[in-house]
């Protein structure tokens, strides 16, 4: 290098910097089982899925489309979402205005109740609408008539249940935020009540809006427990998928339905992603924050309101407890533990390994997408953008779709990991990436809170990456990190879609067995093992309120000085 | 020359930060960038502590070409203008922060912090939360922090402008002290020329990512480059040449008033005009006087009662007083 050139040099290029080598390890660490766990299942069920005899060509989804059966299954697919998409966000909207908006009596108990659905095996919603109004459920032995849930009108009801507290979550943020002064001038111009809210609160909340409509649509299009419990003969994609994987052994149409499942849900999860930026630009401006005042007649409605929502997902989830807990739902109802003697496959051991996997998963799970976060906020723009789309990309693959690329990708010999099939461990990898998007979402908005300025003020005084992470960055957001373990936990102990086709008889999972006693007949051990996950989900989240609430106490007021501009 | 900068360029997209800023600091000098806000001062500041990229620049210390050291072994102490004391670590434990980093020991270290302690007159604070201490208090801790490793220049980005004034001027003149004691490089970053004028051994005035002039505040006040400098330092009074320009500009303590009975019409260097207003400053008088298209501010000792708005006067400027003033650079 000439003398010119040398003193030319731009720092970025020092001869060997031990915290560039460290960024780039992480990089690597945290990029490469992005593509061999995401991407390279994905790319499988691709390639299979153009994979003819011919050669590479669009031959099977001629056969798909040309298949009255398959192409109604995708017409089921998406009345079924559309449907249920649209029922529960004018609900949820209601329900999270009643929350925001108004001031019902026993508000925090409500919203809590409104997430239920959150923390129960994904079947649970179908399984309690059938002990209520199936063939078999309490009203229709009641009153003897004979009502028809099975099929559409069941998956409708049943994923509206489901997909209601992710849409309330979202609506609710929206609603919580509101620039008082708007209101008053909208009042003093003698708006009244529904002009306010048609020309004030709806425009302003229109990108919650939005993002819970492309939310709904994600979640309930790519369900699978509720279907599968509820659907009888009406088939939608993630269950034809199972079909065609499971029962007839056809991988490559399962492979062209899966990619077909595909296209919609990542349509709307980038769309709402893109939403979502734009959402947070509307929050940065500065307003007056929304006082409510209470007002006895609104307030009654909405405790009426809210009340009738939580009453009935209280009552699914509680008619599930009940029938467990008794001889035999709705004919004997008298107390009885019997049907906590599971028969099926290992018995109640499929729900330690489902806590153990879970346990692995909290913590693969936290260290992941903490170290994802860290780096993303050390990169260049441009390598930030590519890591941050492989980051997010798992949220718009289905855990059907995901399951399948995981038996193409490492059943077969010739795959060095090829070992980690039928393993635990391939659980574990599988819940975590399936959920990584989540996750890493909430490890980088917890980081963001965190002032760049420690980082360059521990720089200059000699701290490197790792000194940086784990004195100051890391201790910062030690709440958001259980709060991370957390949400991988519960998500590892209540999934099916994704790991349904990976578990083996050995590697059972607690939710793959409540499939499996519904599917025998069983319900009422269905049932009862859904408590036992319920049982341990809960005490999961009493953990994570009682270790927050500790950090509370310690941290006094340390939290404010987080964001120090 | 300790620390030299040359042709450092910075574009931000389309806005260009700094455009071929070359400089040279001595060893145990204290400078001041000083320039309005956006003037690309913090800018160059993160250059020199290696936390941003220049496009173009060379910068070398003690010889030594400073562009392959990355910010982290640069050993270069800084302060920031918001609180950065890391919040979770006691005032001990963040003045030992740069200390653990260079692998000293605990004794090293412990006598090292309370000496830093003592220094900045927080003895009794070590075991306290950054969240417990005022913002002076913070950033004393954060000098302490900053010096505690000896840095090789230590950098100070407004690191008084969140404070209260009275503070404020407490702090300056702390870290002036502590400047002269320890005869530490230092480099600072401010838009205050009080602060500036008080502080620096030499003034960098900076506008629109280029500098207009350097030197001791003295040099800058009496014989400003141009209008730039000479408006952003102190106060001046400009009139164009006959042609035009350049300008020729009077220090508004320079001018004198001479009641407008005794100014013979047309008598050398005397202009006429009548008082706009008065304003009573404390220990001078300032009185905007309309002569011709623009006013012209003539500040005088102590109170002056008998200066009225609304009377004619006549003024007059020394010759020696007179300053000729070019365009600024940028
Ligand atoms: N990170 C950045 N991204 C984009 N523009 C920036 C950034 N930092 C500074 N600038 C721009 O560069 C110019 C100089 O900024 P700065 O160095 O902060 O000025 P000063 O410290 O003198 O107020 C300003 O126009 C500012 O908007
Ligand atoms: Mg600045």
């Amino acid at each position: 290098m000439s003398a010119a050139a040398a003193a030319r040099s731009r720092p970025g290029e020092p001869a060997f910097d031990s915290d560039r080598a460290l960024l780039a390890l992480l990089l690597a660490g945290v990029a490469v089982p992005l593509l061999v766990f995401v991407v390279w299942p994905l790319a499988e069920i691709l390639k299979l899925s153009f994979d003819t005899p011919k050669g590479l060509g669009l031959g099977n989804y001629a056969v798909y489309f040309a298949t009255p059966k398959f192409a109604r299954v995708l017409v089921n697919s998406l009345e079924v979402a559309v449907c249920a998409t649209l029922i529960t966000t004018v609900l949820a909207y209601g329900f999270a205005y009643a929350m925001q908006r108004c001031l019902p009596r026993g508000r925090r108990v409500l919203g809590a109740i409104a997430l239920l659905p959150l923390y129960a095996p994904s079947l649970l919603q179908a399984l309690g609408i059938l002990f209520l109004l199936g063939r078999n459920g309490a009203i229709a032995r009641t009153f003897g008539v004979d009502i028809d849930i099975y099929g559409f009108t069941g998956i409708v009801v049943a994923d509206v249940f489901y997909a209601f507290p992710h849409a309330y979550l979202i609506l609710s943020a929206a609603l919580a935020i509101g620039d008082a002064r708007l209101y008053e001038s909208a009042e003093m111009l003698g708006a009244g009540r529904a002009r306010i809210f048609r020309t004030v609160t709806l425009p302003a909340t229109r990108y919650g809006l939005m993002s819970a409509v492309f939310v709904v649509f994600t979640i309930v299009i790519t369900d699978f427990g509720n279907p599968m419990v509820i659907g009888g003969d009406y088939s939608v994609l993630a269950t034809e998928i199972y079909n065609q994987v499971s029962g007839q052994g056809n991988m490559a149409m399962g492979a062209v339905i899966g990619v077909v499942l595909l296209v919609p849900a990542a349509i709307a999860v980038f769309v709402e992603r893109w939403v979502a930026r734009h959402h947070h630009a509307v929050l940065g401006d500065r307003s007056d924050p929304l006082r409510v005042v209470p007002s006895p007649a609104r307030d009654r409605v909405a405790l009426a309101y809210s009340a009738l929502i939580c009453g009935a997902i209280a009552l699914i989830v509680l008619v599930v407890v009940v029938a467990s807990f008794v001889t035999l739902w709705p004919y004997n109802l008298s107390m009885s533990l019997r049907h906590y003697h599971f028969e099926v496959q290992n018995g109640l051991a499929p729900l330690w390994t489902s806590i153990g996997v879970s346990l692995a998963a909290a913590v693969l799970g936290v260290v992941v997408v903490i170290v994802g976060a860290a780096v993303v906020r050390r990169l260049g723009p441009v390598l930030t953008q590519a890591l941050y789309f492989l980051s997010v990309l798992p949220a718009a693959v289905p855990g059907m779709v995901l399951g399948l690329g995981y038996i193409l990708a490492f059943n077969r010999p010739d795959n060095p990991l090829g070992f980690l099939y039928g393993s635990l461990a391939i659980l574990v990898i599988c819940n975590v990436y399936h959920y990584h998007a989540q996750g890493f979402l909430i490890a980088t908005t917890a980081m963001s809170q965190v002032s760049r300025v420690f980082d360059e003020a521990s720089t200059c005084l000699g701290g490197g990456l790792a000194r940086t992470l784990g004195t100051v960055t890391l201790p910062l957001v030690a709440p958001a990190l259980v709060s991370i373990g957390v949400f991988f936990f519960v998500r590892s102990m209540v999934t099916l879609s994704a790991v349904i086709f990976i578990v083996t008889p050995a590697t059972q999972l607690a939710a793959v067995s409540v499939l499996l006693l519904d599917d025998s007949g069983n319900q009422n051990q269905a049932a009862a093992y859904s408590v036992c996950i319920m049982a341990v989900v809960a005490v999961a989240l009493i953990a994570l309120e009682a270790t927050l609430a500790l950090v509370r106490h310690r941290g006094g007021m340390r939290a404010p000085q987080l964001a120090a501009a | 020359m300790f620390l030299t900068l040359a042709g450092i360029r910075k574009r931000f997209g389309a806005v260009t930060a700094l455009d071929g800023v070359s400089l040279a600091v001595d060893e145990g000098e204290f400078v001041c960038f000083l320039g309005p806000s956006g003037c690309g001062k913090t800018t160059l500041l993160r250059i020199i502590a290696g936390l941003e990229t220049p496009d173009e620049a060379t910068i070398t210390l003690d010889g030594r070409d400073l562009m392959r050291v990355p910010a982290r072994l640069r050993n270069f102490g800084i302060v920031f203008q918001s609180y950065s004391l890391f919040p979770n670590l006691t005032v001990a434990r963040n003045i030992a922060y740069g200390l653990a980093c260079r692998g000293w020991d605990a004794d090293a270290t412990r006598t090292r912090v309370e000496a830093m302690l003592d220094l900045v007159n927080l003895r009794d604070y070590a075991e306290r939360r950054p969240h417990q201490l005022s913002g002076g208090q913070q950033q004393r801790v954060a000098l302490a922090r900053a010096l505690a490793p000896q840095p090789r220049v230590l950098l100070l980005d407004e690191p008084l402008s969140a404070l209260d004034a009275k503070v404020r001027e407490d702090l300056r003149t702390e870290i002036k002290s502590l400047q002269s004691k320890l005869r530490v490089t230092t480099v600072m970053v401010t838009h205050d020329q009080h602060e500036a004028m008080e502080l620096a051994d030499r003034i960098v005035v900076m506008n629109r990512g280029a500098i207009e002039q350097v030197g001791p505040p003295r040099e800058l006040y009496d014989r400003p480059a141009n209008r730039f400098v000479a408006d952003f330092l102190g106060r001046m009074n400009a009139w164009p040449d006959r042609d035009g320009r350049p300008v020729l500009g009077v220090r508004p303590e320079h001018v004198e008033l001479v009641a407008a009975a005794d100014a013979a019409d047309g008598a050398n260097g005397v202009i006429r005009g009548t008082i706009e207003r008065v304003v009573f400053l404390g220990s001078v008088t300032r009185v905007v006087v309309r002569a011709g298209e623009r006013p012209c501010i003539v500040e005088l000792k102590g109170s002056r009662l008998d200066l009225a708005a609304g009377q004619p006067v006549a003024l007059r400027a020394p010759g020696e007083a007179l300053l000729r003033l070019e365009k600024p650079a940028a």
